[in-house]
């Protein structure tokens, strides 16, 4: 039995008008189905479409970055770092259960990326003001979002309005409070923070207060810049196994350790840019190729047709022994290749670099 | 499309084949390809869907071949005399620009350069080699019909997705849609026919979001469903509030074996604290929400559960639970002295005012027992555990004033946003129910009356999420409200016949996301539903959507959580 045939009984269910009996979904979701890893819409990516008014929405999901497959659930979509632009938390059923994604499609603040925080406090209702409409004169009319505690799927948003207002320099605020009582507080400075006291008439600014997202590991790396590099142990060119230090291998100089496979194209035309760095004398280059033990002979061909001469090492067999130390800097499966560590003589990370090295001048 | 001077293909399927694997005969490719239609179509649906099925494992399989860049494994997936169109070399027809500086390139795909198994590997190579990475493949299978006599065979349609990073490390997408001829060979399914229906490169120079949930502090990992401590399929809420009054935001996520709680720190980042702060338990739960429920000035926190009654009159589950805030930011459990412990099947939950009297009310849209007395029909479903309101008694305990104010509804609700849509003073309650209709609570005065039907709101389909926004800039809350939609539902019920009224319905259920745009006549609200057409509406088996403004240019945007289960295995459908 697999997943879609649930949908093929599902939908003569619906044919037959009869109710689902024993054979519906829920057997599957107690059967050994899901224990065995099986999937039902799995694999779907959470979405993202920008609104672009009468034009319709436009799916940038593939370039969000916030597309994880982990099965999403609740989302929220705050300012956490206080920017001016909102984050997204989302909670998944799998795994890697909590993503938190900075936005960085825009840098708030600047000429076309204008923005108003707006918090609220009723005084003639509930003082959270739940519920209270916030209309935003911008620059494609007026934009009303409702200040809720509990909406979508089991999510409870933030008790803060973010509106955009792109180029315009300012923009008028009203707000329908709980009871349908109308209020103005005038325009509002782009780029404001402001607290909306109900029949205060104007606004209360508040200081910005920066709580800066602390960047990722770049993607497939687990070490960052100041750790030290473990010993490899990996595989010579005639399979056998080598153990690699890197202060060792580097004598006193600074390493290079590349990454690279036959398979990738910007790999290959960086190996003459990455001879040139070795031939100057002042720093070592070693390559580890990413190739399977049967794709070898392509890669050495390889190697040796741009001109490689600096050793290259490949990953361990599998029988090797499963702590390599491979795995405690690299994530091989998510590693976007070429890349460069620049390991320290006294076998630290220095830099990491992603992409092909294409200076020769480098230090 | 082909041309009208294609030559119908007939080098695949019948005939002997001898072929020596040390040195295969060079094939002889054709000048034009045609995936032809089955002569007799095979109509008995439930052969057809095993036989797809069959295909779509296959191209999970492959697909990943492909991921890990591995062109000879994948190249098996190719029947030995395979011809089809190349991927590289296609002009580019149109260039549009997207927002956010996106560009997409579309290719014309109408020039059919033929070439043989390894020939068409090379042509795929050619786009994604120079990736530096390759971080997700899928060949999904949008159709399918077959031939209803052996040697079987069929001619399929498919959405094929390349996601990963460019050359600069940017984000790519490789789309393409084609037609192909599947042949069963020695009881596995391969593709024998191949042509490009459509092909586009959607890429931008970095990502719109970063995933910072490692350096951040939030990051947790857990078993994946199915594995021994996974078994809830819906229950992982989040709360956002500030619960120290510090003025920067939490984070609360429900969980077991204790509750997860992320404090903002100063200097950004977050630190979790659930057990210091008395929040880790009792643990467990599915949505909450920050309110101050006392009104001293501090957040408290409502967790949902599912609990029940066995016919014993034991307890099976959890209650719903109040964690009251000592003003110090110390929480304690106190639902049960509060009258806040209804036993409920609550995913959602939204707190509102609904008597105007001051005091925050909470409303708990249940689902129901799907394990024990599942959904009594697809469409229409009436069995589920009745919703509950609960109002707050002066911040002294909540009474359970469901009867009283005309609520109770036992449809399967997993979702509530309330919002004043009507603007006359008090707040109105929209449910989002699976298995049928949702339901418009109009709120006159503390009792609610269901005007979905009446304004056209009630959205026939798998109700999963409920939020209100105004995304067409006219000042007036419109409502997105998010369902599930069903590739295979799709595909099966294009099989379907039937009467129209009936099939529309059916299509509606796997119809997807719904926007309902806000409007006035005769100075009442109405609702229109807009045309699918203008997107942002097709999640798949979407789960909860937040409006929000990602990209601040004064228009609200939407972001859907979807995704049902997905497992190690990639076999699906």
């Amino acid at each position: 039995m697999v997943a879609s045939s649930l949908d093929a009984r599902e939908i003569k269910a619906i044919q037959n008008s009869s109710s689902p009996n024993d054979e519906n979904y829920v057997q599957a979701l107690d059967s050994q189905l899901f224990k065995q890893g099986m999937s039902f819409s799995g694999n779907e990516r959470d979405k993202l479409w920008l609104n672009r008014g009468t034009d319709g929405f436009s799916d940038l999901s593939d370039m969000s970055g916030a597309d994880s497959p982990n099965d999403g659930r609740a989302v929220i979509a705050a300012d956490f770092d206080d920017d001016g632009d909102v984050d997204l938390f989302v909670h998944e059923i799998q795994r890697e259960r909590h993503g938190l994604y900075r936005n960085d499609a825009q840098t708030p603040g600047q000429s076309t990326t204008h923005f108003l925080k707006l918090r609220l406090r009723a005084t003639s209702s509930q003082h959270e003001a739940i519920g209270a409409q916030v209309l935003v004169r911008g620059p494609h009319g007026v934009t009303n979002q409702v200040l809720a505690r509990g909406a979508g799927f089991a999510s409870c948003q933030a008790p803060e309005l973010v509106f955009g207002l792109a180029a315009a320099d300012s923009a008028e605020v009203e707000v329908i409070w709980p009871g349908a009582k109308r209020e103005s507080f005038g325009t509002l400075a782009a780029n404001s923070r402001a607290l909306l006291v109900e029949g205060s008439g104007k606004p209360q600014l508040l200081a910005a207060a920066p709580r800066p997202l602390p960047n990722p590991l770049p993607p497939g790396w687990k070490l960052d810049v100041g750790d030290a590099l473990p010993k490899l142990g990996l595989a010579d060119a005639q399979g056998r196994e080598v153990e690699l230090d890197a202060r060792e291998l580097a004598g006193g100089k600074r390493l290079y350790l590349n990454f690279w496979a036959s398979w990738c194209p910007p790999c290959v035309a960086e190996i003459p840019t990455l001879q040139a760095l070795a031939d100057q004398g002042e720093v070592r280059v070693v390559a580890i190729g990413l190739d399977l033990p049967r794709d070898r002979v392509k890669a050495r061909t390889l190697m040796h047709e741009r001109g490689g001469r600096f050793p290259t090492f490949y990953l361990p067999e599998p029988s090797a022994k499963p702590d390599s130390g491979l795995a405690a800097i690299a994530d091989l499966e998510r590693l976007p290749i070429p890349a460069t560590l620049i390991v320290s003589p006294d076998g630290r990370i220095e830099e990491i670099v992603r992409g092909a090295i294409t200076d020769t001048k480098r230090r | 499309m082909l041309l009208g001077t294609a030559l119908a293909l007939a080098a695949c399927g019948g005939g002997a084949d001898e072929a020596q694997p040390s040195t295969p005969a060079p094939v002889q490719l054709p000048t034009a390809l045609t995936i032809p239609d089955p002569m007799v179509r095979a109509t008995d649906m439930e052969r057809v869907e095993t036989w797809t099925e069959a295909i779509a494992n296959t191209l999970f399989d492959y697909s990943d071949k492909l991921r890990q860049r591995d062109f000879t494994a994948a190249q098996e997936w190719l029947t030995p005399d395979f011809a089809g169109q190349a991927w590289d070399g296609l002009p580019v027809s149109e260039t549009k620009s997207l927002p956010l500086a996106t560009n997409k390139q579309i290719f014309d795909v109408s020039n059919k350069r033929i070439v043989d198994r390894a020939g068409f590997m090379a042509s795929l190579a050619a786009h994604i080699a120079p990736w530096r990475r390759v971080e997700f493949v899928l060949w999904k299978l949008k159709g399918a019909e077959f031939e209803a006599q052996a040697p079987l065979s069929g001619k399929i349609r498919f959405k094929i997705t390349f996601l990963g990073s460019g050359p600069d490390g940017g984000p790519r997408a490789l789309i393409a849609w084609a037609n192909a001829r599947a042949e069963l060979v020695d009881s596995q399914w391969k593709l024998a026919l191949f042509e490009l229906t459509s092909l586009d490169l959607t890429q931008r120079s970095d990502y719109l979001f970063t995933n910072v949930s490692v350096s951040a502090g939030v990051a947790h990992s857990a078993p994946r469903f199915g594995e021994p401590g996974a078994s809830t399929w819906a229950w992982n809420g989040a709360a956002c509030g500030d619960l120290d009054g510090d003025g920067d935001f939490d984070l609360f996520v429900p969980n077991a074996p204790r509750n997860l709680v992320y404090v903002a720190r100063a200097e950004g980042g977050f630190d979790e604290r659930a057990l210091e702060l008395g929040l880790a338990q009792p643990a467990g739960g599915t949505g909450a929400v920050f309110f101050d429920f006392d009104n001293d000035g501090d957040q408290d926190l409502a967790v949902a559960d599912v609990g029940w009654r066995e016919p014993s009159g034991a307890i099976g589950g959890n209650r719903l639970r109040l964690y009251v805030n000592d003003g110090k930011a110390h929480f304690r459990e106190r639902g049960s002295e509060l009258g806040f412990d209804a036993l409920c099947h609550g995913y959602s939950m939204t707190t509102f005012d609904y008597d105007g009297d001051g005091w925050l009310d909470v409303y708990v849209a249940n689902y129901g027992r799907i394990d024990v007395a599942p959904n009594d029909s697809w469409t229409d479903a009436r069995n589920g555990t009745p919703d509950v309101l609960l109002r707050n008694v002066g911040g002294q305990r909540f009474e359970d004033v469901t009867a009283k104010c005309g609520l109770g509804d036992v449809r399967w609700s997993y979702a509530c946003a309330a919002a004043d849509y009507d603007l006359d003073g008090d707040q109105d309650l929209y449910v989002a129910n699976d298995y049928g209709t949702n339901s418009l609570w109009r709120n006159d005065g503390g009792t609610f009356t269901d005007v979905a039907a009446a304004l056209g709101v009630d959205d026939l389909g798998n109700g999963m999420s409920a939020t209100w926004g105004d995304l067409d800039n006219d000042g007036v809350l419109d409502l997105y409200v998010a369902n599930m939609s069903s590739t295979a539902g799709n595909r099966i019920l294009g099989r379907l016949a039937g009467d129209e009224q009936h099939r529309s319905a059916l299509l509606k259920m796997a119809a997807g996301n719904t926007l309902f745009r806000a409007g006035a006549s005769d100075g009442k609200r109405t609702f229109e539903r807009v045309a699918s057409k203008l997107g942002g509406v097709d999640a798949n088996w979407a789960w909860s959507a937040a409006l929000c403004d990602l990209d601040l240019d004064g228009r609200l945007d939407v972001f859907c959580t979807n995704g049902f289960i997905t497992g190690d295995s990639p076999a699906d459908t």
